[in-house]
């Protein structure tokens, strides 16, 4: 593996929904399975991540921080979580 | 003396901009100036207006992008001095994302598209845009797929408490229950103002009901907005 790709910084980030926020699509894709005839599925719920890449590591957490509540996320009906990949 | 002018702000995916400029120059008697997302002025400040559409192809979430334009930053600013403003579905949207109104607005319950003529209650009479309508349940159509009202029980409770929620879906006759919720809205609403009630969201499209009879309640909508100029 070169040099330059084991230097890649990037984060995720995870977007879900709050607890008891009504998704429908996840109850629509949950339904479906059922049809399917899975008998275990109990619950699913539906979410999304960002993988960012950064340039520096400077200020990097406190700026994702930021992105991930002023935009990416919407802190009234999400929650969101970075992690290093 | 010259017409006075509203600003429309346009953004990329917005397409009720025209029809919310046919109904505010027929029925305010005002000009219109549409201003582009990407302008960092806006000239005309006496009233603002967001219309609908997809901004930004409602993109991450209804509304989230166009919070970042230039214009909107303006909007923002400009909300802090008192100009009355009002966003009509994707606006309302926008104007939710930019923390301007309270809440969010989700996928519809059963996540459908909903298309149709809504009957409306207006729950606050005593607000800028609504003192003049003349009747306490309007007809106005709904087009959306994001239209959940959503905020917490505590919000909620300030919401009513405050007088906050303008609009509610209602039967006909003004009756509010779950069976005339297009949408599983939070207690069936339709459109909120700010606290310091110079901000107006609503879905309903008030701009969609001037075109058929002068019976039409986009037109007193419009009409009644006339005094705050």
């Amino acid at each position: 593996m070169n040099l330059r790709k084991l230097l890649k910084m990037i984060y995720r980030v995870y977007i879900n929904f709050k607890k008891g926020i009504l998704d429908p699509e996840a109850e629509a894709i949950k339904r479906t399975i059922d049809s399917m005839g899975y008998k275990t599925i109990k619950k699913i719920s539906k979410g999304k991540f960002f993988d960012i890449e950064i340039s520096s590591s400077k200020n990097t957490l406190g700026d994702l921080e930021k992105i991930s509540s002023d935009l990416l996320s919407n802190p009234i009906i999400e929650n969101f979580k970075i992690i290093k990949k | 003396m010259p017409k006075k002018v509203v600003s429309i702000v346009v953004f990329p995916g917005s397409n009720c901009d025209r029809d919310l400029d046919i109904a505010v120059q027929k029925y305010m008697n005002v000009n219109t100036e549409l201003v582009w997302h990407d302008d960092s002025s806006i000239k005309n400040q006496e009233m603002i207006f967001i219309p609908g559409g997809f901004s930004f192809g409602d993109y991450l979430r209804s509304g989230a992008l166009a919070t970042k334009s230039p214009a909107m930053k303006e909007v923002i600013r400009l909300s802090k001095r008192g100009v009355p403003i009002i966003g009509i579905c994707n606006g309302f949207q926008i104007l939710t994302e930019c923390k301007l109104l309270d809440g969010a607005l989700i996928d519809n319950y059963k996540r459908l598209f909903v298309c149709k003529e809504n009957f409306v209650k207006i729950e606050n009479k005593n607000t800028l845009f609504t003192q003049n309508i003349n009747k306490n349940v309007v007809q106005f159509p709904i087009a959306h797929a994001q239209g959940r009202f959503y905020t917490s029980e505590d919000n909620l409770k300030r919401l009513e408490d405050n007088n906050q929620i303008v609009f509610k879906y209602s039967s006909r006759d003004g009756k509010i229950d779950k069976s005339q919720n297009p949408n599983g809205s939070m207690n069936n609403i339709a459109g909120i103002i700010n606290k310091n009630k110079n901000i107006l969201g609503l879905m309903p499209h008030p701009e969609r009901a001037v075109n058929f009879s002068e019976d039409n309640d986009g037109i007193s909508f419009f009409r009644g907005l006339q005094n705050l100029l």
